[in-house]
């Protein structure tokens, strides 16, 4: 089940945000390749989908939707990509697709600038080596990516400059691109910073020494984190390409497909957002010690993304269930604890007074 | 009526003050820059130096500092300086791609010299170490390097890997090793497996820490329990959860 959450404010003109989670092939579900829109005013709720793109409506992806996105300037628009080896751009209100772009193998992964203005390129991921770009604007595809070996599992544009593209790919190597150029990648990721002592001749100029499925910028764009299936999580210098050795530990990672964590963005440190079985795994940005597990899903959690203006991180996995995770404010004595009906507790307890027991404590 | 037996605490109206947030189980120790070179000593004393009639330095792993100190980038760093002094030399163990072993420059270059004695390949192993030790980040060496920046001859190449300082990577480039570490690795895996099957078979898959270190080994496990715990922890082969009866160590499947 595929779901977006908007949060806006009633009333209040703030630029809407853009979400983005991905669906998964639910065994024993109906909702194979659906779309779910959320929408949500107050603080606490279990919201209902706004609208949705069914098995009942004829545009509706055949098999498992990997990504979707939110065209970055306004929701009236929406890109999604799935394993039928189709892109669909959506028009939000009639909810039907404007325009398809195939592909010759599954797609993995798209994505769209966040900041670009004279671009509107979508880079995409499938299981062909080279990254394709296609344009909104004439609908067409215009330009080829190539340089990979294998199957490319994650692509993101950099948050910072609107003609840097990062690409992950089965063949362990990350490379970095600058689309304004005819000729191969900027740089390549390497894991042990060109010294090639380090480790067997296989390994060098490789990120991973396995695949590297994930991949996310950190929100000021100066910092590339990758994952990949060696179970490790490494923190890179966006511009140099150098590895900043910050040990996170074993990140457990065990998806064949792209692995979707996030950064947060706008607090002081920075923590990493990474899906780990049931639970979350928070890390610290830079010290890469591993703060707490977010446990709430009854299943496999499949995607995470953070909301910068209410702080919240918001996780979706293989139980149906999409959770929004709130820091609760820590109040000066803590007594009692308590935890709110919807929502799972975020990292310290809450002692608003409104959910405070009541109750006695003898049995009479 | 309350038929439930009043505290006296109650009657009296005690109340019980809570400190700040307890902390169960093991206590880390604060990081300080002497430390890992303090804990490092620590673990050395965890080796066994008979059981290779004292042939071997002490040999560390790297994962094993982790399970001591709860910071990995800040263990990997004071590691790098200790590298760059020249106080301590890293090496790749070949059995696992993230298992690094540490020893002791003045450790290894002791021991080696040691086992040399009497050997023909002696005054080349000499050499080596001269140029080896001034201070050395690598881990291994490639056939330029060696022809060029040691000016070593093939012949002496192949000394030294006869002599077992090097080991072969692949065509054209070597391991830095330590002679005579067969054995250890050998044991290693072999106490690894046991005591991660200890683990896998205690009920619920898991055991307290302090009970497995007071178990009896089988004669598979040929270390220190102690130093196999903190292989496993460290390598993260186990969680490591904090209770109140102590470290609980639950066999994590993967």
């Amino acid at each position: 089940m595929l779901g977006f959450l908007t949060a806006r404010q009633a009333g209040v003109d703030d630029p809407l945000r853009l979400r983005r989670a991905e669906s998964t092939r639910r065994v024993l579900s109906l909702n194979r390749g659906q779309i779910h829109v959320n929408y949500s005013r107050k603080l606490q709720y279990t919201c209902k989908a706004v609208c949705t793109v069914g098995r009942s409506s004829r545009y509706v992806h055949k098999f498992s939707v990997e990504t979707v996105q939110w065209y970055p300037y306004d929701t009236g628009m929406f890109v999604s990509s799935s394993f039928d080896k189709t892109m669909k751009v959506w028009d939000t209100e009639t909810l039907k697709p404007a325009e398809v772009f195939e592909f010759e193998g599954n797609v993995y992964s798209h994505h769209l600038s966040p900041i670009a203005r004279k671009h509107s390129l979508i880079a995409v991921g499938t299981t062909d080596p080279k990254i394709q770009l296609c344009d909104l604007k004439s609908g067409s595809r215009i330009h080829v990516l190539q340089g990979h070996r294998a199957e490319i599992l994650s692509v993101r544009w950099s948050p910072r400059y609107d003609h840097i593209l990062a690409t992950a790919s089965a063949d362990s190597k990350v490379k970095v691109w600058d689309v304004r150029r005819a000729s191969g990648s900027l740089f390549t990721l390497d894991q042990h910073n060109g010294d090639k002592s380090k480790a067997s001749s296989e390994a060098v100029n490789t990120a991973h020494n396995g695949r590297v499925n994930g991949l996310c910028f950190t929100g000021d764009g100066l910092y590339l984190l990758t994952t990949g299936t060696d179970d490790r999580m490494r923190l890179w210098n966006s511009a140099t390409g150098e590895n900043t050795l910050v040990n996170y530990g074993k990140v457990c990672n065990e998806s064949r497909k792209r692995l979707q964590f996030t950064v947060s963005r706008g607090c002081s440190p920075e923590f990493v957002f990474v899906p780990c079985g049931s639970s979350v795994a928070v890390y610290a940005l830079h010290t890469g010690e591993l703060v707490t597990m977010l446990r709430g899903h009854y299943n496999n959690v499949d995607c995470c993304e953070f909301h910068p203006d209410y702080q919240e991180l918001y996780t979706g996995g293989k139980d149906c269930n999409i959770l929004a995770w709130v820091p609760a404010p820590r109040a000066p004595d803590v007594e009692e604890e308590s935890k709110s009906a919807n929502q799972a507790a975020a990292d310290q307890s809450s002692v608003n007074p409104a959910f405070q027991d009541a109750w006695s404590s003898d049995e009479d | 009526m309350n038929r439930k037996r009043a505290l006296i605490s109650d009657a009296f109206k005690v109340k019980r003050f809570r400190n700040e947030t307890q902390k169960f189980g093991a206590v880390s120790k604060g990081d300080g820059p002497t430390d890992i070179r303090s804990t490092l000593e620590t673990l050395m004393t965890l080796f066994p130096r008979k059981l290779f009639n004292d042939s071997l330095p002490q040999i560390v792993m790297k994962h094993q500092l982790y399970s001591i100190h709860n910071d990995k980038t800040l263990v990997d760093k004071e590691l790098n300086k200790l590298r760059e002094q020249g106080e301590l030399l890293m090496f790749q163990l070949g059995f696992d791609a993230d298992a690094f072993g540490l020893v002791f420059a003045s450790d290894y270059k002791a021991k080696v010299l040691a086992g040399e004695d009497g050997r023909a390949t002696r005054a080349t192993v000499e050499t080596f170490l001269e140029k080896l030790l001034s201070p050395c980040t690598e881990l291994s060496f490639s056939k330029d390097k060696m022809l060029k920046e040691f000016r070593f001859t093939d012949s002496e190449i192949t000394q030294l890997v006869k002599s077992g300082v090097l080991t072969v990577r692949d065509a054209g480039s070597w391991w830095l090793s330590i002679p005579n570490s067969g054995k250890f690795t050998k044991y290693f895996i072999q106490g690894r497996k046991a005591v991660l099957n200890m683990v896998k078979k205690s009920k619920y898959s898991e055991v307290l820490k302090t009970e497995l270190e007071e178990r009896r080994t089988t004669s598979h496990v040929k270390f220190q329990m102690k130093y196999h715990i903190h292989d496993i922890v460290g390598a993260e082969l186990v969680e490591s959860i904090p209770t109140t009866s102590g470290t609980l160590l639950r066999f994590v499947d993967s």
